[in-house]
């Protein structure tokens, strides 16, 4: 017990007389595992608008009036039935006048020329509007749709955009998770590294200790204790930065609403969780690799070869 | 206590240290390793902590030949050896009390028992009322007080000093070496390399003497160098 006591002291005295280069380790873990945690949370950002943007009406079927140039009276009613069957459509609604009506006083409630101009309401076409179960299909559907050329004045489709809205999202997707893991890495070995330069700073302290007779793991745990609060300290500081970065962002884009810059905390709480411990592990591994040359060195280890030489004395 | 066995030392590049060294250093003696510079004494000293290996031969250190030690095994073997070195290798961040009392928390001695060790033997080295100063704070001498009550203070049964005395002055090296007679004297075994002619010649000790490696005069009660030489 005294010894975990001691071990955890050093680690403690440590961090706190080499202020300077336990700094400069954490502020490496901060920046370059902040550089990752952003990439990542914008990709979450792209992520959520893309859905946000494949989701609702996809297709707009504007019908021929029924009962006139012989279109039967519940050819409507039929087609909506059909086409709710269909694999590819996710859901399928009718607007009929009244309700294209109020839906042109809601676009153009603030326009009097507008409403004006709208003198008999029964003008506005009825139509059935389309979700699709994948914004892909939209082709098929509209193909099958065409089959209807007598009840079917035209086809509105926003899904050519969407689609290409989601190839690009798909290829920002990429581009953020690749950025992310080559950050990601770059801060692993960042980190490690740091923290083996501030190792061997104090290779001669680790020397000193071995001739004491202090075994390695002895010598190690401080180090390693050290390097986890170093990676945990600058994964904290990287998770908590970030977070606050995209509250502003959500604050200051409130009124825009093309885009949801309002990132769940459930992304900040799962991905955090998981910087934090990426940050602990590159500390402890960067304390191993940088101890373990030094702790070789004190060993009295035989280099290969020397035998060799010997032979002809 | 120590025994060499025909121990030979080769470096990396093919530089023999020391060639064919039979030594056997009875319990509580006190051995003088003398010669100039690169005559082998401080890779001897270096072979009998395990800071390296032999190339050829064996070293038994109390009955256990530690050229065959693992490697995680070699901490064992120097917690029951003091070392003592002309640059004194104190750990800089620690203080004077901390540094004497890490050769106890590497034997995981508790704090009740540790304190009243390390302010004992503090007093031995005279230096207990700068327990908590830093070794940057302290002259050589008292670095080298220092040293001696880490290498002394779980009572090993051998110290090996490295020129001990090598940064010191004159006056000062008498005191540091009044304290290893002291230690000598409570049974611990001492070797220690050093080329101070006036301290072999003041102690009148075991002198073995190298050249290029090479044990040349072991003689008991000597000098540093032979009467013919002088």
């Amino acid at each position: 017990m005294s010894r975990v006591a001691f071990m955890l002291r050093e680690a403690l005295v440590n961090l706190r007389r080499n202020i300077l280069v336990v700094t400069g380790a954490v502020l490496a873990v901060f920046i370059s595992l902040g550089l990752a945690f952003s990439a990542l949370a914008v990709n979450e950002l792209v992520r959520i608008n893309t859905i946000a943007w494949q989701q609702g009406v996809h297709l707009i079927v504007w019908l021929n009036d029924a009962g006139r140039d012989g279109v039967p009276a519940d050819a409507h009613q039929n087609l909506l039935n059909e086409v709710m069957q269909w694999e590819e459509v996710a859901n399928a609604y009718y607007v009929d006048k009244t309700a294209a009506y109020e839906e042109y006083l809601d676009l153009f409630g603030n326009n009097p020329e507008m409403i004006e101009a709208l003198q008999n309401p029964s003008a506005l076409p009825t139509s059935i509007r389309i979700e699709l179960a994948d914004i892909e299909l939209y082709e098929q559907v509209e193909f099958r749709l065409q089959q209807y050329p007598q009840l079917i004045n035209r086809i509105s489709s926003a899904a050519q955009e969407i689609e290409q809205i989601s190839a690009v999202s798909r290829v920002l997707n990429l581009l953020g998770i690749g950025l992310s893991i080559v950050l990601g890495v770059s801060a692993m070995i960042l980190i490690a590294n740091t923290i083996r330069l501030a190792i061997y700073a104090r290779r001669d302290e680790v020397s000193i200790m071995k001739l004491v007779g202090a075994s390695n793991w002895f010598i190690r745990v401080p180090f390693l204790l050290e390097g986890l609060i170093e990676g945990l300290v600058g994964a904290a500081l990287a998770v908590f930065a970030v977070w606050v970065a995209g509250r502003n962002l959500a604050g200051a884009a409130e009124g825009i609403q093309l885009v949801n810059l309002q990132i769940p905390n459930a992304f900040f709480l799962r991905w955090g969780v998981v910087f934090l411990l990426f940050g602990a592990a590159a500390g402890v591994l960067g304390s191993l690799l940088g101890l373990s040359r030094y702790l070789r060195e004190a060993d009295g280890g035989r280099p290969a070869g020397v035998r060799r030489a010997l032979e002809p004395v | 206590m120590i025994r060499l066995e025909d121990v030979t030392k080769v470096y990396e590049g093919g530089t023999v240290a020391v060639r064919d060294v039979s030594l056997d250093i009875p319990k509580g003696e006190f051995v003088f390793l003398v010669g100039p510079s690169g005559s082998g004494k401080s890779t001897l000293i270096r072979l009998m902590l395990r800071e390296e290996a032999v190339t050829r031969g064996t070293i038994y250190v109390a009955g256990k030949d530690i050229t065959s030690l693992p490697a995680w095994k070699v901490p064992f073997l120097r917690r029951s050896i003091g070392t003592v070195f002309q640059d004194f290798k104190l750990l800089p961040n620690k203080t004077v009390f901390e540094n004497v009392a890490f050769a106890l928390e590497v034997l995981g001695r508790p704090r009740s028992v540790i304190g009243p060790q390390v302010e004992q033997v503090l007093d031995l080295v005279g230096l207990a009322d700068k327990a908590e100063r830093y070794p940057r704070q302290l002259s050589g001498g008292e670095q080298q007080r220092v040293s001696i009550a880490r290498a002394f203070v779980n009572r090993p049964p051998i110290m090996l000093c490295d020129e001990p005395t090598g940064n010191l002055d004159p006056a000062t090296s008498v005191g540091i070496m009044k304290l290893l007679d002291r230690i000598n004297r409570t049974g611990t075994t001492v070797v220690m390399a050093t080329h101070d002619h006036a301290i072999v010649d003041a102690m009148q000790r075991r002198v073995v003497q190298l050249s290029n490696g090479v044990v040349i005069r072991d003689e008991m009660a000597g000098r540093y160098e032979t009467v013919g030489e002088q």
